[in-house]
């Protein structure tokens, strides 16, 4: 038997993949996570209210998702809702979380496999087209920033924010600065478009390449987003069987009766089931189970992916052709919010906090997140992360399996499958410091 | 953009850096992302977060973010400084642990235990560490995370930099005289004001004893200081029980909050969460850090 192994690049954490073969024969395939902190352990016997501050530093690419969930997590103990605004200055948050993640994988981490590239920021050293790449990787940095200074307008800073609290947000937005990312939101727009149609020309030239979209059998897709328009300040999660049916409909609350947890000895991360089944989350089951995206260039988008691949689309790579689409969303839903008023109306409701057991959610870019907290004593007495990645797991297993058997023959191993190891992990943007947190 | 900026990079010229993330956030990293003026001046060598690059090639300034969690940190560690003319580590979690060094209070480290069925994945260590028990370091960078102004004065011109002594200074709030809370609120409580000091409005600031250079982005942001940057070069050198009773003089002056209620918050473990980096700061087993050689 013959184990390989690869590294892995351009993701989020530490992470390597196995592939067990014996004679040309695939026996296994492992996405190995390979480091922990143990957050679930080490908050216990803190302040419930310090978590909107602790728990950003599980990913500070996600922190912004980690935020606005502990915050509803404790408001749900609690039992506090909060004002309009506070909630429209959190969507905020959210849509810069959006756009600054969907900018980094799709022109950090993913487009550099559509060039033939190591890293985007040496795309524009590459002498053949050089002044077009470079021009991609300066564009693409400045896509990314508008979500970074999305999150530094609603949080106060974009990698571990601090402006969400219980029972609101700390201040509202002053009209002049609301009205100046306005003004950066509706210049970067058509620069995003115009970034993800190159994107979308070089996936499809990829998949000429390789001849394939990244075939793996349906599967069950979940996510939280709204069913008629996105939505990802988020209270209920769906399930969607592989024919397209909704299947479950269910709260946080009750996350443990519907979603099937295990581990395994090779990975500091669990792996999520649904009824025994591999389940997919991210962009492509939000894409799934979205009826419209709610905003004009971006619901262009979606329909074009409609017409091209049908209802619920599987293929892989649509992960990535998802983000895309919702590159566009959110610069479009943050204008919209920011042409509002967003001062002058309360920001903040009062409340007393309380022993209690709560539930918070977001859809975070990766899919549906939920903390769980026992509060006792006003300290955290117990505390679970539900971490989309981790709905994932399988997902990307059963991806790499099919891969392996591509590439891997009786009697030869195709080199490509090094690309392809990368390009399918890659479509999936999982989140290893989130995944094992 | 202009035509000159338009021509290739000359490698030979551009001094070269890489970025070791050990057990971290990534954080770090995506504060470097947003300080992108190095595209210009750097070339990027290996920074597994952006780059596929597997191995840490000689370089001349290596960056090192997060604590040291696992074996494999170990390893990574020892072998990339090898190769580095300069080393930086960079974050709080590097200097001290950061948010997982709770980890190390004894009563949740059993638990850890727990973790150690599993069979092919890296050990993890009894305790997390910081970067210099294992290598030394020429330049600390502290912050959760450090800004990417922070960034490029580390990269560029560390003696440079131009930073006031404290947050407090760099944060822009008034402080009132006649306006002494009688309790505190804790970090986080519903609307601040936008214009006055935090300690005014009644919230548990460090920001009078913080490193400055950040700029104050939370306090301006109506957040507490946490006290991420670790002590000013006033209390650097000294023990955590200097910085503790800085702050003690500070909210005795400003506040009239009993005596007994702010000890037991300053001495609450909400406030350890961020400020043990000072007492890792005065040394315990190793020498402490010299100001010169911390950002």
């Amino acid at each position: 038997m013959t184990t390989l192994t690869f590294p892995l690049s351009r993701i989020e954490g530490h992470a390597q993949v196995e592939i067990e073969v014996q004679q040309g024969k695939v026996l296994s395939t492992r996405f190995k996570a390979t480091e922990l902190r143990g957050f679930d352990i080490f908050v216990q016997g803190v302040p419930a209210e310090q978590m909107p501050v602790i728990v950003p530093r599980i990913c500070g690419v996600c922190s912004t998702a980690h935020h606005v969930a502990a915050v509803k997590t404790l408001e749900d103990a609690f039992g506090v809702t909060p004002p309009p605004l506070a909630s429209r200055i959190r969507s905020l948050l959210l849509l810069g979380q959006l756009l600054q993640n969907q900018a980094t994988s799709l022109f950090i981490f993913t487009m550099p496999d559509r060039v033939g590239a190591e890293s985007l920021f040496e795309m524009d050293e590459i002498d053949q087209d050089h002044a077009v790449r470079f021009q991609i990787s300066r564009n693409a940095l400045k896509v990314r920033e508008l979500g970074t200074d999305l999150i530094t307008l609603a949080g106060g800073q974009f990698i571990h924010p601090v402006r969400a609290v219980v029972g609101g947000v700390n201040a509202g937005i002053p009209a002049e600065r609301a009205a100046a990312m306005l003004k950066r939101l509706e210049e970067g727009l058509p620069l995003a478009c115009e970034l993800f149609d190159t994107y979308w020309e070089l996936t499809q030239r990829m998949k000429d390449r390789i001849g394939s979209w990244g075939d793996d059998s349906p599967a069950y897709y979940i996510t939280s987003t709204g069913r008629v328009k996105p939505d990802y300040n988020s209270h209920e999660i769906r399930v969607m069987a592989p024919s397209g049916e909704c299947c479950e409909i269910f709260s946080p609350r009750s996350f443990r009766e519907i979603l099937e947890f295990s581990q395994s000895d090779y990975s500091y991360a669990t792996k999520t089931s649904y009824k025994g089944g591999v389940i997919r989350a991210n962009s492509l089951a939000r894409a799934n189970m979205t009826a419209h995206m709610g905003t004009k260039v971006a619901n262009g988008y979606l329909h074009r992916l409609r017409i091209e691949f049908g209802t619920p689309a599987h293929p892989i790579m649509l992960f990535d052709l998802g983000r895309g689409i919702e590159l566009v969303y959110a610069i479009e839903r943050a204008m919209q919010i920011l042409e509002q008023p967003l001062e002058g109306e309360d920001t903040e409701v009062a409340y007393t906090p309380h022993d209690g057991d709560g539930y918070g959610m977001v859809e975070a870019p990766r899919g549906p997140l939920i903390h769980h907290y026992v509060i006792e004593k006003n300290k955290i007495a117990k505390a679970e992360f539900i971490i989309p990645t981790v709905h994932n797991m399988r997902a990307i297993e059963r991806a790499l399996q099919v891969v392996a058997e591509r590439y891997i023959q009786k009697d030869q191993v195709d080199l490509e499958l090094e690309r392809a190891v990368g390009r399918v992990v890659r479509a999936f943007d999982p989140c290893i410091a989130c995944a094992t947190h | 953009m202009t035509e000159e900026k338009n021509a290739p990079k000359e490698h030979s010229v551009l001094p070269r850096f890489a970025v070791l993330q050990l057990s971290g956030c990534a954080g770090c990293e995506v504060s470097l992302l947003n300080a992108h003026e190095w595209v210009e001046k750097f070339e990027l060598t290996y920074m597994p977060l952006v780059s596929s690059a597997y191995d840490v090639p000689e370089v001349d300034i290596l960056l090192i973010s997060g604590g040291v969690r696992t074996d494999e940190d170990v390893y990574h560690l020892q072998s990339a400084v090898k190769k580095a003319q300069r080393v930086v580590a960079v974050g709080t979690c590097a200097l001290s642990g950061g948010v997982a060094n709770l980890g190390n209070r004894d009563e949740v480290r059993q638990l850890f235990l727990m973790e150690q069925h599993r069979r092919h994945v890296p050990r993890l260590l009894p305790k997390s560490r910081p970067v210099d028990d294992f290598v030394p370091i020429d330049l600390y960078l502290p912050g959760c995370p450090p800004t990417p102004e922070l960034f490029m004065g580390a990269l560029l011109d560390p003696q440079g930099y131009q930073a006031s002594l404290t947050v407090c200074q760099e944060c822009g709030r008034k402080k009132l005289k006649d306006m002494k809370p009688d309790h505190l609120l804790g970090f986080q409580k519903g609307a601040v004001d936008s214009e006055i000091c935090l300690i005014n409005q009644g919230y548990l600031c460090v920001g009078t004893s913080t490193r400055g250079g950040c700029r104050a982005p939370c306090t301006r942001a109506g957040h507490p200081c946490v006290g991420c940057r670790g002590p000013s070069n006033v209390l650097i050198e000294k023990g955590s029980q200097a910085w503790l009773d800085t702050i003690q003089r500070v909210f005795h002056s400003m506040t009239n909050v009993p005596e007994k209620e702010l000890h037991d918050e300053l001495l609450s473990p909400q406030l350890a969460l961020f400020l043990f980096q000072f007492s890792d700061y005065d040394g315990g087993d190793r020498p402490p850090r010299p100001k010169e050689k911390v950002l």
